[in-house]
C-alpha cells in the first residue's frame, strides 16, 4: 500500500507546533522591540539642525539660563524656541563673521525664519503643558537629560505614554525644589523619597487625578 | 447610500505587468516603505522679531465688533499665533452682554471661506488693483462735468461713522450723485410709523425686562436680528422662578407664521397678518378711544379680550409691539397704545443716517437704470441681483449701467453682472468703526492681514474722493480725534482695549404725545397671503455660503440645507398636499416652485416662506439650496403678499430635517417639563430624582477635588440656537452636507429639541441637549478599548486615539448625545470645499480633529476646564466659581446653561440643583446625569384660550 504521507511530514508538523508556540511570542516581542526601538521613539537619536547650535557651549560653557531662550516655559503650554533676536543679542557681536552663524545672519537680514528641525516630539492627540509641569517641580533636565552635555541636542527620553505614566503614577522621586528647576548640575539627595513627599505636598500634588485620560488627551 | 468621493480612481488596479517586474517592483516598495517609515520629521519655525505682548502657545484677545446685518455687535476675537480662530460676545458692549448671536460667530467661518473673492476681476479676467484705478479716475472724470448726476453708490446698512463721513462728503465733490441704500430686511414700515406717531423716525428698543404684559403683533423682539441679544437678556429677567407670578412676565403673540417670540410665549394666536390691526383696535377701545374696531373670529375675538384687560391692568409695566408685516398706521397705532399704557420703552434716534425708505432707493435705482441715467454705478457690500423685489428687474437692469463696480466678499450674483468685481476685506481684516442698534460705537480693529488682495469699503470710497491711498486706520483716527476729549491716544488705546466707545449711546428721546391715528378695521377674510420673514440660519441670504449657518437647524422645524412653504393643515388638506409636495407659488405672473411642510399653528388663508435661499452664486456651499422667494416681492418691497396660488405638482422634495433623529424613548411631558408659575412650589427643595434612590452595583466614585456639572433652564431657552455655533467654532465639530444629514449624521454635539406638549399649535418648549456626563454612564462599560472613561472629575472623557469606532457607546446612549464619523469630513471626504486649506486655519489648537470612525461627543469644554486647572495650579489657587465658561455658555443671550464645580457650596449649580422645578432627564435609568434641567415656567391666561382646548 503507498504511503500517504512523505518523510518529511513529521518534520513539518513538528515545525508548526513549534512555531504555533514560538511566532506568536516572537512576533509580539519583536514588535515591541521596533516600538521601543529608538527608530520609533527618536531616543538618543541626534537631529541635523540648519544651524548645528550647542547647548553645551551655550548651557555648559558660558551658563545660560534655559529661561534666556526658551522664554514662554514658565506661561505656555509650549516652551518656545526663541526668535533669531534673540540669537543676535550677542552675535551681533560676537563671531559675527562665523560661517557657521551664517544662517542667522541670513534670517535676521532677509525676514525670514530659521527652520529648525523638532527633537522632542509628541503625537497631535497629546497635549502637554510645559508650564504646569514647572510650576509642579520638574526640572528641565529630568525630562531633556543632561543638555549642557550635548553638542547636538538629541531626545534622552523615550517619551513613550508609559514613560511618562511612570511619573505620574508617582511623581516623588523626580521632583525637586523651584530654586533647582533651571539647574543642570541638580541630583535627586539621598533621601528622595521622603524629600520627594515633601515637595509634594509643598506643591499640593494629588496623585488621583493625575493619571486620568483628559490630563494629556482631549 | 450616499456617494462620497473615491479615496482611490475608478480604474486603479488595471494593469498588466509579468511576475518578475512585479516582484521587482515589491521589493522596491518595501525597501521605500522601511526607510520612510518612521515618525514624520517636523518643524519648528520661530519669528524673527516676536511681536511684544504675545507667548507662544498662549492664544490672545482682542475687541472688536462685527457687524452681520449692519447693526454692530460687540466681540471678542480669540487669535491663536496671528490667525483668529472664534468670536465670543464683549461683555461691556451693551448690545451684546458677553453673549453673541449665530450670526456674529459664523463670521470667522466667512473670513476662510474658500469661496472669497481674492482677486480683482475685470470681466472674467484677472485685473489689478491699479487697472480699476486708472479706469475709475476716468469714468469720475466724466462725472465731475456732469456733477455726478450718473453717480449712484448701493450700499446696504451703514452705521460706521467713518464711511458715513467719506459718503456725506462725496456730496461735496460730486453734488448730483445719489447714495442708496437698501436693505433686503428693511425697517420702512416702523419708520413710517415713527414718522406718523411723532414726526421723526425713532427706532423704539423695549425694555422687557420692566415690563409684565407684552404683546407682540407679528413682531419678533426674541428672533433673529440687531436687537436679539438685549430683547433675550431682559426677557430672562423677567422669566426667573424666583419671582412671584405678579412679576413674572406674561407675553403674548399674535403671528401670521411661527416666529421665535410666538415660539417662547404663554399665549398664541395664528392669525392672518390683514386681521392683527383689528387686534390693536379692540386693545385701543379698552384703553377709551372711540374706534371701530371690526370683526375677528371668536377664538381671535376671545384674545384680543383678554390681552386687552390685562394690557390695560398693567399700565406702566406693558407694551405692544407691531412688526414688519403690519403698515404703518398699525404701528402708529401701537406707539398711541404704549403712550397710553406708558410703555417702558426708550425712543432713540435712528443710527442708519439714510432717511430714504428701502423701497423707495431700490425704486429709484431701478427707474434710474432703466432710463439710462445711471453712467457709473458703485456696488458696496450689497446684492440687488438676488435679493431686490423681483418685480424690478434688478437682475438684468444692472448690466446696463456703462461702468459698473462691486465691492464683495464673493462672487455673488451682482458681482458677476457687474464690470469690476472687487474683492473687500472682511470686518476681521480691516480698520473702520460701527455703531449698534442703540448708537454704541466701536472700534473695529482687525486680527489679521487680509489673507488675499483685498480692500476695505473706506479704501474704495477713498477712491471715488480721487484718494489713490486711503488709510482706513488713518481715516477712523480722523473721525474720532474729532470726538475725543483731552489725551487722544490714551483714549484710542482704551477704547481699542474695551472694544466700546464709552458714552455713545445716543440719548433716549422724550417724543411728542402721538395722536390716534385713524386706521380703518380690516373686514371680510383676507385672500391667500404668503408671509415673507428673514431666514432664521441665513437672514437675507448673505450667510448663503457659510456652511455653518446652513446646517444650522431652525428653530421649529430642524430643517437645515433649505427652507420650505409653510401651510395651515386646512389649506393643505383643500389642496391635498402632504409634507415634502412640491407646489408651485405664483403671484402676478411669477412662479416659484416649493416644498410645503404642513404646520400646525399656521394661520389659515396664510402661507409663509423665508427669505434667502435660492441663490445661484453662493459659492460651493449655498447654489441650489432652497427656492427663492425674492422674484415674488412687489416693488414696494413688502413683508406680505396677497392674492398668491397654490398649485400642486406631483413632485415631492424636502429640506432634511433632524426632527426626528434622536428620539428619546420616554414620554415628551417628562423629558421636558413645564410648570405655571402659579403651580410652582415654593420653598421645597427638588425631589433629587436624579436616580439616586436606585440601587446600583457600581463602586462608589472618589469624589474630592473638583466635580463639574451643569444646570440648564429651559424656561428662558429662546431656541435662538447660538450654543449650538458656538460649540461648532470651540470644538472643530466638522459639517457634513445636506446628504449626510438625511442620513441622520448631523455632527452638532449640542442639539436644541423642541417639543410640542400640549396641543401642536400652542408654543412649544425648548431644550438644549449637550452630553450628560452620567455619573453611571451606559457607554463607559460597553467600549471594548476603553476609549469612553470617566475622569476623576465626573466628566465622561472620550480618547479619540482609542476609539475603533464600534459604536456600541452611541446604541447605548439612552440620551443620543454620541456622534461618530461616519467619514473623514475633517480631511479628505470634507463636504464640498471644506477641505481647503484656509478652512483648517480657524480649527481650534486646543482640540483635536477627529479622523474617521472616531465617535465623539461633548466634552463640557474639557480644554477650558483643563486651561482653568492648569493655571490654577500655576498660581496655586483653587479655580473661582465662574472660572471655567462652557462656550454654549458664554455664548448665550439668556444665561440659560451654568457651570460650575459641585463641591463648591456657593457655586451656581450646587444652587440650582436645589430649585423646586429642578429634575433629572430620563432620571429614572438610574444613569445620574451631571447635566440637569430646570422645568420650563410659563405664565399661561385660561382667558385668551379656546374653550376646550
Amino acid at each position: 500500500m503507498p504511503q500517504i504521507f512523505r518523510p518529511y511530514a513529521d518534520t513539518v508538523l513538528r515545525v508548526a507546533l513549534l512555531a504555533i508556540l514560538v511566532v506568536p511570542v516572537a512576533a509580539i516581542g519583536a514588535a515591541y522591540a521596533v516600538m521601543w526601538s529608538p527608530y520609533v521613539t527618536g531616543q538618543n537619536v541626534v537631529i541635523e539642525q540648519p544651524v548645528p547650535f550647542s547647548h553645551q557651549h551655550h548651557v555648559g560653557a558660558l551658563g545660560l539660563d534655559c529661561r534666556y531662550c526658551h522664554t514662554a516655559v514658565e506661561r505656555s503650554p509650549v516652551a518656545s524656541v526663541p526668535p533669531t533676536h534673540t540669537c543676535m543679542t550677542c552675535h551681533s557681536q560676537l563671531y559675527t563673521n562665523a560661517q557657521m552663524l551664517a544662517p542667522v545672519r541670513k534670517s535676521l537680514a532677509s525676514g525670514i525664519p530659521i527652520r529648525w528641525n523638532r527633537v522632542h516630539r509628541l503625537p497631535d492627540y497629546v497635549y502637554f503643558d510645559h508650564s504646569v509641569h514647572i510650576a509642579n517641580g520638574v526640572g528641565c533636565t529630568t525630562c531633556h537629560g543632561q543638555i549642557d552635555d550635548m553638542p547636538l541636542t538629541r531626545q534622552t527620553a523615550p517619551l513613550t505614554m508609559s514613560w511618562c505614566l511612570s511619573c505620574h503614577r508617582d511623581p516623588a522621586p523626580h521632583l525637586r525644589p523651584q530654586s533647582q528647576i533651571f539647574s543642570t548640575t541638580w541630583r535627586p539627595p539621598k533621601d528622595a523619597e521622603k524629600a520627594g513627599r515633601a515637595l509634594m505636598s509643598a506643591y499640593h500634588i494629588d496623585t488621583t487625578h493625575l493619571t486620568d485620560c483628559t490630563v494629556c488627551h482631549r | 447610500m450616499t456617494a462620497r468621493p473615491p479615496i482611490a480612481p475608478a480604474d486603479a488596479g488595471r494593469f498588466d505587468i509579468d511576475r518578475r517586474r512585479a516582484l521587482t517592483l515589491l521589493a522596491g516598495g518595501m525597501a521605500l516603505a522601511l526607510s520612510s517609515c518612521g515618525p514624520p520629521r517636523e518643524e519648528i519655525v520661530p519669528y524673527v522679531s516676536m511681536p511684544e505682548g504675545m507667548t507662544p502657545g498662549l492664544p490672545l484677545t482682542f475687541a472688536t465688533a462685527v457687524a452681520p446685518f449692519g447693526y454692530a455687535q460687540g466681540v471678542l476675537a480669540t487669535s491663536h499665533e496671528g490667525r483668529p480662530t472664534r468670536l465670543d460676545g464683549n461683555p461691556r458692549h451693551p448690545s451684546s452682554l458677553g453673549a453673541i448671536d449665530i450670526f456674529a460667530q459664523a463670521e470667522i467661518m466667512s473670513l476662510y471661506s474658500p469661496d472669497r473673492a481674492q482677486a480683482v476681476r475685470h470681466g472674467d479676467d484677472i485685473a489689478a488693483w491699479s487697472a480699476f484705478e486708472g479706469a475709475l479716475q476716468a469714468q469720475l472724470e466724466q462725472e465731475k462735468l456732469r456733477r455726478g448726476a450718473g453717480l449712484r453708490i448701493v450700499t446696504g446698512r451703514i452705521t460706521s461713522p467713518t464711511l458715513i463721513r467719506q459718503l456725506q462728503a462725496l456730496a461735496d465733490v460730486f453734488p448730483a450723485a445719489r447714495w442708496l441704500r437698501f436693505e433686503p430686511i428693511d425697517d420702512d414700515a416702523p419708520r413710517a410709523g415713527a414718522v406718523a406717531a411723532f414726526g421723526e423716525p425713532l427706532v423704539t428698543l423695549p425694555h422687557l425686562d420692566r415690563a409684565k404684559v407684552v404683546l407682540t403683533l407679528d413682531a419678533d423682539p426674541l428672533g433673529p436680528g440687531p436687537q436679539q441679544l438685549r430683547n433675550a437678556a431682559a426677557f430672562a429677567k423677567v422669566r426667573q422662578s424666583r419671582l412671584t407670578p405678579d412679576d413674572f412676565l406674561r407675553l403674548y403673540a399674535v403671528e401670521s407664521m411661527w416666529r421665535l417670540t410666538g415660539a417662547n410665549a404663554d399665549e398664541r394666536l395664528a392669525l392672518a397678518p390683514q386681521l392683527m390691526r383689528n387686534v390693536a383696535l379692540r386693545v385701543a377701545q379698552a384703553l377709551g378711544a372711540s374706534v371701530d374696531a371690526g370683526d375677528l373670529p371668536d377664538r381671535a375675538r376671545r384674545f384680543a379680550d383678554a390681552v386687552a384687560k390685562d394690557l390695560a391692568g398693567n399700565k406702566g409695566r406693558a407694551i405692544v409691539l407691531a412688526g414688519d408685516t403690519q403698515p404703518p398706521e398699525v404701528h402708529a397705532l401701537c406707539h398711541w397704545i404704549n403712550a397710553q399704557l406708558a410703555a417702558p420703552v426708550d425712543h432713540l434716534p435712528p443710527v442708519d443716517a439714510n432717511d430714504k425708505s428701502h423701497a423707495q432707493s431700490l425704486q429709484e435705482l431701478a427707474d434710474d437704470l432703466g432710463a439710462g441715467r445711471v453712467e457709473t454705478l458703485i456696488i458696496i457690500d450689497s446684492n440687488p441681483a438676488y435679493a431686490a423685489p423681483g418685480a424690478l428687474k434688478l437682475r438684468e437692469l444692472i448690466g446696463k449701467a456703462p461702468f459698473s463696480a462691486h465691492l464683495g466678499l464673493t462672487d455673488n450674483e451682482t458681482a458677476q453682472r457687474c464690470q469690476w468685481r472687487l474683492p473687500m476685506s472682511h470686518a476681521l481684516e480691516a480698520w473702520s468703526d460701527l455703531r449698534a442698534v442703540d448708537g454704541t460705537a466701536s472700534i473695529v480693529q482687525p486680527l489679521i492681514r487680509p489673507l488675499y488682495d483685498t480692500r476695505s469699503a473706506h479704501h474704495v470710497i477713498g477712491l471715488l474722493h480721487g484718494d489713490l491711498g486711503a488709510d482706513p486706520y488713518a481715516l477712523v483716527r480722523e473721525t474720532w480725534q474729532a470726538r475725543a476729549t483731552g489725551d487722544f491716544e490714551s483714549q484710542w488705546r482704551r477704547w481699542l482695549h474695551d472694544g466700546v466707545i464709552a458714552d455713545s449711546a445716543a440719548a433716549p428721546v422724550t417724543p411728542p404725545q402721538p395722536h390716534l391715528p385713524n386706521v380703518a378695521p380690516a373686514q371680510g377674510t383676507p385672500p391667500l397671503t404668503l408671509v415673507l420673514a428673514p431666514d432664521p440660519s441665513l437672514w437675507d441670504g448673505r450667510f448663503a455660503d457659510n456652511a455653518w449657518l446652513q446646517e444650522c437647524p431652525r428653530p421649529l422645524t430642524h430643517e437645515v440645507w433649505g427652507n420650505s412653504l409653510k401651510i395651515a393643515p386646512q389649506d393643505a388638506a383643500i389642496h391635498g398636499l402632504r409634507d415634502g409636495d412640491v407646489v408651485k407659488l405664483a403671484h402676478d405672473g411669477v412662479t416659484v416652485a416649493a416644498p410645503v411642510r404642513v404646520q400646525d399653528g399656521q394661520p389659515a388663508g396664510v402661507v409663509a416662506a423665508t427669505l434667502g435661499l435660492g441663490r445661484n452664486a453662493a459659492g460651493a456651499i449655498g447654489n441650489g439650496v432652497g427656492f427663492d422667494v425674492y422674484p415674488l416681492r412687489g416693488p414696494a418691497a413688502g413683508w406680505h403678499i396677497e392674492g398668491v396660488t397654490i398649485e400642486a405638482t406631483d413632485q415631492r422634495h424636502a429640506p432634511p430635517t433632524t426632527q426626528h433623529h434622536f428620539r428619546l424613548d420616554a414620554e415628551d411631558k417628562d423629558i421636558l417639563r413645564t410648570l405655571a408659575i402659579d403651580d410652582l412650589p415654593r420653598g421645597t427643595a427638588s425631589s433629587q430624582d436624579r436616580g439616586e434612590s436606585l440601587p446600583s452595583l457600581l463602586p462608589r466614585q472618589n469624589e474630592d477635588g473638583y466635580q463639574w456639572a451643569m444646570v440648564i433652564d429651559t424656561s428662558v431657552c429662546i431656541g435662538c440656537n447660538a450654543c449650538i455655533i458656538a460649540c461648532q467654532s470651540e470644538n472643530n465639530v466638522s459639517v457634513v452636507g445636506p446628504e449626510e444629514v438625511e442620513a441622520g449624521r448631523i455632527m452638532h454635539w449640542l442639539r436644541v429639541d423642541t417639543y410640542f406638549l400640549h396641543e401642536k399649535d400652542e408654543p412649544p418648549g425648548f431644550q438644549p441637549v449637550p452630553c450628560m456626563h452620567c455619573e453611571h454612564a451606559p457607554c463607559e462599560p460597553v467600549c471594548p478599548v476603553a476609549a469612553s472613561v470617566h475622569d476623576g472629575e465626573g466628566l465622561n472623557a472620550q480618547v479619540y486615539n482609542r476609539c475603533v469606532g464600534t459604536r456600541f457607546c452611541q446604541s447605548n446612549c439612552p440620551y443620543k448625545v454620541r456622534r461618530f464619523n461616519w467619514f473623514a469630513y475633517s480631511h479628505d471626504q470634507a463636504y464640498a470645499n471644506l477641505g481647503a486649506d484656509t478652512v483648517t486655519a480657524q480649527y481650534n489648537p486646543d482640540v483635536t480633529v477627529r479622523g474617521r470612525g472616531v465617535m465623539e461627543k461633548c466634552t463640557y469644554c474639557v480644554q477650558r476646564i483643563s486651561r482653568a486647572r492648569r493655571e490654577a495650579e500655576k498660581t496655586d489657587t483653587p479655580i473661582p466659581d465662574g472660572g471655567v465658561v462652557t462656550a454654549c455658555q458664554s455664548a448665550c443671550p439668556t444665561r440659560a446653561i451654568s457651570f460650575g464645580d459641585l463641591n463648591r457650596k456657593d457655586s451656581s449649580v450646587n444652587a440650582l440643583r436645589h430649585e423646586p422645578h429642578h429634575y433629572a432627564m430620563l432620571g429614572h435609568l438610574g444613569t445620574r446625569p451631571r447635566t440637569t434641567y430646570l422645568a420650563r415656567l410659563n405664565n399661561p391666561n385660561p382667558a385668551a384660550q379656546d374653550d376646550g382646548a
